[in-house]
């Protein structure tokens, strides 16, 4: 049965927002402020870069703020500037992919000012934005979220969460689906997956991971991986993305919000955590660690699979 | 000229079309999304929702060979892809904002050069239109010229009839002998009404004017503020029924591949970089602004015709809600 879901605390945390942002900005803490702010669509929402103290006004929190802003931090996005320090809104999924990129000495600490957001969820998609936040319309991420509280942010809105109803975990459940199937039946479920393919690049683009200056995807001198958008290529594609978010990603999930053909890239991203987490006990969080897990060696390591 | 059809009937064409070994391609199931492709029965023909794709990818398909190689000693066989070999095609339920798209692009792909694999599809598929009775607040066809009910680039025009099946109206003489040769299917119009037409919330832009400032402002702060937050991907060109900017690469091995031709997008940070390794559109906001400058003013100094329908599924898609419509809004106000 439907719920819905209470979110009467964004009103305070927009509030919040706003009066923080125009401090920092006025006392010079941050250069700018990345958020949230209103598109002509009702319930729609965008990224804002705010320079301006009275711009703060802008900025708002709503069930509509879907983006994971991080990806505004990232080198690759090279159009926002990194000059100084730079204030963000960020929810604990959010937060997860700063830490990440900390750990791989993609971001400073000193260089950003963190206005962490007490999430009690967000809508699935966009796609038809004025839709009442419930069971049904949340997105499938916040459906299984442990890090609602975002810690050890620099500023949080003092709002209390309230309480969640229950809800089933989509994920894991899809995920022991396709563990039931034989290696060739998931063969199959993928290759159909990515033939809807048409490399638009809308996963890589928002993801706060992909922040390569150039994609190997993209070289072609020597072409590493088939351009064109062919079952062959999108394959390719898809698992090199896999394997090179394997240990990093955070599942914010933004890969499968924003692609246009509906594929279910974060079932990927969790089957691939999940299998870190066992094989390493590894798993995307809110404290810093120096190197990721395939990216050391440790005697301890399993080697059960070398035979 | 006026007929009228039955869904029945409609139902019955398409698949005596399908038994004649006819291609039909429209709006049908894919997975949980609808996509103009083949239809396999007239049962898979859905008429109530939007496809998630423009029906361009009928005419320039997202991926397609233009020839092959093969390495012998020291020769090189090339085989070309005959483009008259395109299959004769019905293009059906085709909504106005996708159908009008197509006179606009015939311009490009017939211009300095004749594109084969472009007019060959084109000659080879009639049109037929369906005017649209929904619209969401992404739908702005009314605000760029255009109505729910357009029949501009349809063969034929279908509107759906309050008592079930639909009117048609014929607009090309390929449109007239399509109902010659199934005459048995349609009827006389009987004066039934037709189902009122969506009626999407936008007001008419003064394209013009939006084109006037286009032309001043190549350079001006509000690029900045408007695509800073574009994360160039290309999900807002490839679902874009005008949008035709493709990329042409050789694959395969030393000794055989394929020359192949897929769709390109200016929101990519490679689309406009040079072999030195200088990108002229080093920045998002200078790609986000050819997007806007092709579709409002390049396309129109050159076409006379603008490169947007306003079939809003730029604005669906984008990742980071940037709004076409909402940006032409704030042109216009300058």
């Amino acid at each position: 049965m439907t719920q819905p879901i209470d979110i009467s605390g964004y009103t305070r945390i927009t509030e919040s927002i706003r009066t923080e942002a125009k401090r920092i900005l006025s006392d010079g803490t941050v250069s700018a402020v990345i958020g949230y702010t209103h598109v002509r669509r009702k319930g729609s929402t965008q990224p804002i870069l705010i320079t301006n103290p009275d711009d703060s006004e802008k900025l708002f929190f709503s069930e509509g703020c879907l983006n994971n802003l991080v990806v505004y931090l990232t080198k690759s996005k090279k159009d926002v500037p990194k000059t100084g320090k730079i204030g963000i809104v960020v929810k604990g999924c959010d937060l997860k992919a700063v830490v990440g990129l900390l750990g791989e000495s993609q971001l400073k600490r000193e260089d950003i000012y963190l206005i962490g957001v007490p999430c009690n969820g967000v809508l699935g998609s966009l796609i038809n934005p004025a839709t009442e936040l419930n069971t049904k319309t949340i997105a499938a991420k916040c459906r299984e979220c442990t890090d609602r509280m975002p810690v050890g942010a620099d500023f949080v809105p003092p709002v209390e969460l309230a309480a969640m109803p229950q809800m089933e975990a989509t994920y894991s459940d899809k995920i022991a689906k396709l563990e039931a199937m034989t290696p060739s039946e998931r063969w199959e479920f993928w290759k159909e997956q990515f033939s809807k393919c048409i490399k638009c690049y809308a996963c890589r683009q928002v993801c706060a991971f992909c922040y390569c200056e150039q994609c190997v995807c993209d070289r072609n001198r020597p072409q590493m991986v088939e351009q064109s958008p062919r079952p062959s290529g999108n394959f390719s594609w898809h698992l090199v993305r896999a394997i090179h978010l394997a240990g990093r990603c955070v599942g914010c999930a933004e890969c499968e919000r924003v692609c246009p053909m509906d594929i279910p890239l974060n079932l990927l991203n969790r089957k691939m955590a999940m299998e870190m987490k066992e094989l390493f006990n590894s798993e995307a969080g809110f404290e810093v660690r120096e190197k990721g897990p395939l990216n050391s060696y440790d005697e301890h390591d399993d080697e059960s699979f070398i035979r | 000229m006026q007929k009228q059809i039955t869904e029945a009937n409609l139902r019955l064409l398409i698949d005596s079309l399908l038994l004649k070994g006819q291609r039909v391609v429209g709006p049908r199931q894919s997975g949980a999304m609808v996509l103009y492709e083949p239809l396999s029965s007239a049962s898979d023909l859905v008429f109530n929702e939007q496809p998630r794709r423009s029906a361009k990818e009928a005419f320039f398909p997202i991926c397609e060979d233009l020839l092959e190689y093969r390495k012998n000693g020291q020769q090189i066989d090339l085989e070309d892809i005959e483009p008259s070999r395109f299959p004769e095609t019905v293009l059906i339920g085709v909504r106005p904002c996708d159908a009008a798209a197509m006179p606009v692009l015939d311009s490009v792909f017939s211009w300095d050069y004749k594109d084969q694999f472009y007019l060959e599809r084109r000659s080879r598929t009639i049109i037929i239109g369906l005017a649209c009775t929904s619209a969401d607040d992404a739908c702005f066809c009314t605000a760029v010229g255009l109505s729910p009910g357009d029949s501009k680039g349809s063969d034929l025009m279908f509107s759906h009839l309050v008592n079930g099946g639909f009117l048609v109206e014929s607009h090309t003489d390929k449109g007239a002998l399509f109902l010659e040769s199934w005459k048995d299917r349609f009827t006389e119009p009987d004066g039934s009404k037709t189902l009122p037409l969506a009626q999407p919330e936008a007001t008419p832009f003064d394209l013009k004017k939006i084109k006037g400032w286009l032309d001043d402002h190549f350079e001006d702060p509000a690029w900045d503020s408007i695509a800073t937050r574009c994360v160039g991907c290309g999900a807002c060109a490839f679902v874009c029924p005008a949008c035709h900017c493709f990329d042409i690469i050789d694959e395969g091995t030393e000794k055989s591949g394929k020359r192949r031709k897929f769709w390109d997008a200016c929101g990519f940070s490679k689309f406009t970089n040079h072999a030195s390794g200088h990108n002229p559109r080093d920045l998002q906001p200078k790609r986000y602004r050819n997007r806007i400058m092709h579709k409002f003013k390049y396309y129109d100094d050159k076409f006379g015709q603008n490169l947007c329908t306003g079939c809003g599924r730029c604005i669906r898609v984008c990742p980071v809600g940037i709004d076409i419509a909402g940006i032409l809004e704030e042109i216009e106000k300058k």
